[in-house]
């Protein structure tokens, strides 16, 4: 077995991934593991497909994952997941938000945007372990639409997959989280680490 | 983002998670460095934006510069003046400031001095897939490469040492994939900035006449010398993996190694692995030997061929008989894009005859099922971006004849549909000259866009040509008050520094006027009406016309309404909408959605422009 756990991080730009990968990744260097976070910046990000890659184990070096090697896709859009599918096996765990972001070609085409019904019908190809979570809900309720990647961050520390453990994700939240909005954050969390446990 | 203090702790052996960027940022406070100058550029752009953070703090120099020549003219300045500095820029950058640092080599340095350059395989943000790796060999300056953000630190203050020792600019060559992945890095102790400097004349070293240049050539050839013993020791040339059996040897460097070793892995391929981190001058004896050791050896590196034509030549006379596998002659691994361990591991199993363990072909097959009638994701325009009204002024005005020659920013997006702005695009301020001989060939008035740091950038020498020689074009300037695609960086028309300080500001359109432009105009984009006739009137004027659609980046605007707690009172379609679709088929902003059937406007996404508002034929869009 490959001692090595590896999530892909797949949205939209503007959705806060980055962030939400850097906390994986804070949090994995506290905990003294050998981490690689591969980032996208720059004109890629506009709007555009963001794709981040966590990789955590001692004999890592290469900043992307190799194909059907995901442990967890951490999915911030539905369509983005299908995009990120090479990733994943069967033995893949995939974390869905269910909020999609229309692509301008669906508006400009009026094209209507599928089903979760159908897209989760083509993950089964490749995995059927999916967890469907409501992050825009969870968010408005933790306070801010915006804290939609924490709700995700919180879902996969609950769901055990990840070898860090919880606390060490947290206090990499509270280093990484304005001050101002950290109690937002927190609750947004929290909020997604319950809706797991729960489920 | 991580606060920019987290690299000021003066705390050796404390561990942070750092990208590679910032990493390198990390290594000027360690090695000392003094003078850091930059241009902003994906994949580079941190470097210096870490270091502003903190400059004032830390007690060294910071500034964006105009441009990357002008950027590595003042960092050379202050290291002919014994202060230690470093230019941090993208690979087309470099092309940018060739011109000194073939130069500067021959004059040297009295200081250490490092010119920080980012390759970018795969284009993630950039026009070309450059090696500049070459830029060492063509102007004899040291190299190093690293392969992840601990390597960048570290060799950031080897870079400064070794400049020192040679007197010699020296080159730290990033690749995307180091600069912007994260990765543990160690601390080691800060080193105190020193920022006084004394100038030393010395004719015969540094004014490159005929003269001097001469006997400097011989001085930069002797120092190649020197450069290789250090090469040839340097502890980032290094065997870091012995094979059992001596068949096969792997030479690689950057972020293709890490490709490489884990590859190796995969397909349980028994080889040696020697690790390059300085790759100009090569340590030609260490190579030599390590290829007279084994039979085969693969080299494993991301675009041209650089180490393998030099290592074949080295071969010629360690190791005659050897077999080199690579991308020249059958191409085992490919010369564009970036690498992955799939692909560097379909490359050694292909060599070695050996099985891969997983069945790509397969993942492929099911892959491709899911993605035949996925949509693509291109990025594009924010909601509320003012280039999107500029470009619908242009498109309403000039129509779809009109030749677009456009620029590097986030305009350049506007060569997407609808909008459609944007007919040929190549490199920093390109889009003026070009504009001019577009206009001189089809007899016809020409439109340049480009944006405010752009200009400052490269287009005023184009602009003074359209003067001089007369050139029948309309210069866009689309002044959003900021380097944008970059990450919001200051420039000279914003009246602020990279020390975060108040200066003055410079207006383009004096520029302009300055230049000898008889048509200026000054216009906010979204008083689209007002815009449409100022372009109408360029568009007839005799000669060449300069509009400045000035308007502030959408994302500076929302995220200070954000800071203050300033609500956003969105955009909504009423029941006057008969669905025409204008809105959409002119527009293309990511906040207008359709949903069945109708159009919507995404509350999350609008940011109150008003543009689609004041171009609704029925009056149906209102606050």
């Amino acid at each position: 077995m490959r001692e090595e756990f590896n999530v892909v991080l797949a949205g939209v730009g503007g959705q806060g991934i980055l962030l939400a990968a850097e906390i994986l990744g804070t949090a994995a260097v506290k905990e003294g593991l050998n981490v690689r976070v591969s980032e996208i910046h720059g004109m890629a990000q506009r709007g555009g497909a963001v794709v981040s890659h966590v990789r955590i184990g001692e004999k890592v070096l290469a900043p992307t994952v190799l194909e059907g090697q995901a442990d967890v896709i951490l999915g911030f859009e539905p369509l983005e997941i299908l995009r990120n599918l090479k990733f994943a096996s069967e033995k893949t765990l995939i974390i869905m938000s269910c909020e999609p972001i229309q692509p301008t070609e669906f508006t400009a085409k009026m094209k209507k945007y599928p089903s979760l019904e159908e897209i989760r019908a083509k993950i089964w190809h490749f995995t059927k372990n999916i967890i469907l979570i409501e992050t825009g809900e969870l968010a408005k309720k933790a306070g801010n639409i915006l804290t939609e990647n924490i709700v995700l961050v919180g879902a996969l520390a609950a769901t055990g997959k990840i070898p860090i453990k919880d606390s060490s994700v947290m206090n990499a939240l509270r280093e990484l989280v304005p001050k101002k909005h950290l109690d937002v954050n927190v609750k947004a969390f929290k909020l997604g680490y319950e809706y797991v446990k729960k489920s | 983002m991580p606060d920019a203090y987290t690299i000021l702790k003066d705390s050796p052996k404390e561990r942070a998670l750092l990208l590679g960027n910032e990493a390198i940022a990390r290594g000027v406070l360690e090695a000392g460095v003094s003078v850091v100058t930059t241009y902003p550029g994906t994949p580079a752009s941190e470097v210096g934006d870490s270091i502003s953070e903190i400059a004032g703090k830390a007690g060294l120099y910071m500034e964006y510069s105009t441009n990357e020549i002008v950027a590595v003219e003042v960092a050379a300045g202050a290291a002919n003046c014994g202060v230690r500095a470093l230019s941090a820029m993208k690979h087309v950058g470099l092309n940018v400031a060739a011109d000194i640092v073939m130069s500067l080599a021959y004059a040297g340095v009295r200081s250490g001095f490092v010119v920080v350059t980012t390759d970018d395989p795969e284009c993630y943000s950039s026009q070309n897939e450059q090696d500049n790796r070459f830029y060492a060999l063509l102007s004899n300056l040291p190299c190093l490469e690293p392969s992840d953000a601990q390597e960048a630190k570290d060799m950031t203050i080897s870079a400064v040492e070794i400049s020192e020792k040679l007197e010699l600019p020296v080159l730290l060559r990033t690749t995307t994939r180091v600069s912007h992945t994260r990765g543990p890095v160690e601390y080691g102790k800060i080193t105190k900035p020193n920022l006084n400097g004394k100038f030393i004349k010395d004719v015969k070293r540094l004014v490159m006449v005929p003269t001097y240049s001469r006997p400097k050539h011989t001085v930069l050839l002797k120092k190649q010398e020197e450069a290789k013993k250090i090469s040839e020791t340097s502890p980032y040339n290094r065997i870091v993996r012995v094979g059992k059996s001596r068949e096969f040897g792997i030479i690689s460097s950057s972020a293709a190694y890490n490709y490489a070793i884990e590859a190796a892995d995969l397909i349980g391929l028994d080889v040696s692995i020697l690790k390059l981190g300085m790759t100009y001058p090569l340590p030609e004896k260490m190579i030599g030997e390590f290829l007279s050791k084994h039979k085969r050896v693969i080299i494993v590196e991301e675009l041209e061929p650089y180490l393998e034509m030099q290592i074949k030549a080295i071969a010629k006379d360690y190791a005659p008989n050897i077999k080199i596998y690579g991308k020249m002659g059958k191409q085992y691994f490919p010369r564009d894009g970036e690498f992955s361990i799939r692909i560097v591991a379909t490359g050694l199993a292909k060599i070695a005859e050996n099985k891969l363990p997983i069945a790509f072909e397969k993942i492929d097959e099911k892959y491709a099922e899911i993605v035949k009638d996925l949509p693509p994701r291109p990025p594009i325009l924010c909601a509320g971006c003012p280039h999107r009204a500029s470009f619908y002024v242009l498109r309403k005005v000039a129509g779809e004849k009109a030749v677009y020659s456009t620029d590097i920013g986030c305009y350049a997006l506007g060569c997407a549909p609808p909008l459609s702005v944007g007919d040929i695009l190549t490199c920093m301020g390109a889009s003026i000259g070009t504009a001019e001989g577009i206009s001189k060939t089809i007899g016809e008035s020409t439109i340049a866009v480009i944006g405010d740091s752009t200009f400052f950038h490269a287009g005023i020498p184009g602009l003074i040509n359209a003067v001089y020689n007369n050139h029948k074009v309309v210069i866009a300037v689309l002044d959003n008050l900021t380097t944008a695609m970059t990450g919001h960086q200051p420039h000279p028309g914003t009246g602020m520094t990279g020390m975060q300080k108040p200066t003055e500001r410079i207006l383009i359109e004096k520029i302009a006027e300055g230049c000898g432009i008889k048509y200026v105009k000054v216009v906010d984009p979204f008083k689209i009406k007002e815009a449409e006739a100022i372009l109408k009137e360029a568009l007839h004027f005799q000669g060449p016309s300069v509009i400045v659609f000035r308007s502030p980046c959408t994302l500076m605007v929302v995220r200070e309404w954000r800071r203050k707690g300033v609500e956003i009172i969105t955009y909504k379609i009423t029941d006057k909408c008969t669905n025409c679709m204008a809105c959409i088929k002119l527009l293309g902003c990511p906040a207008l959605v359709v949903e069945e059937g109708k159009v919507r406007i995404s509350e999350s996404l609008c940011t109150a422009c008003g543009l689609c508002a004041s171009l609704c034929p029925y009056n149906a869009i209102r606050q």
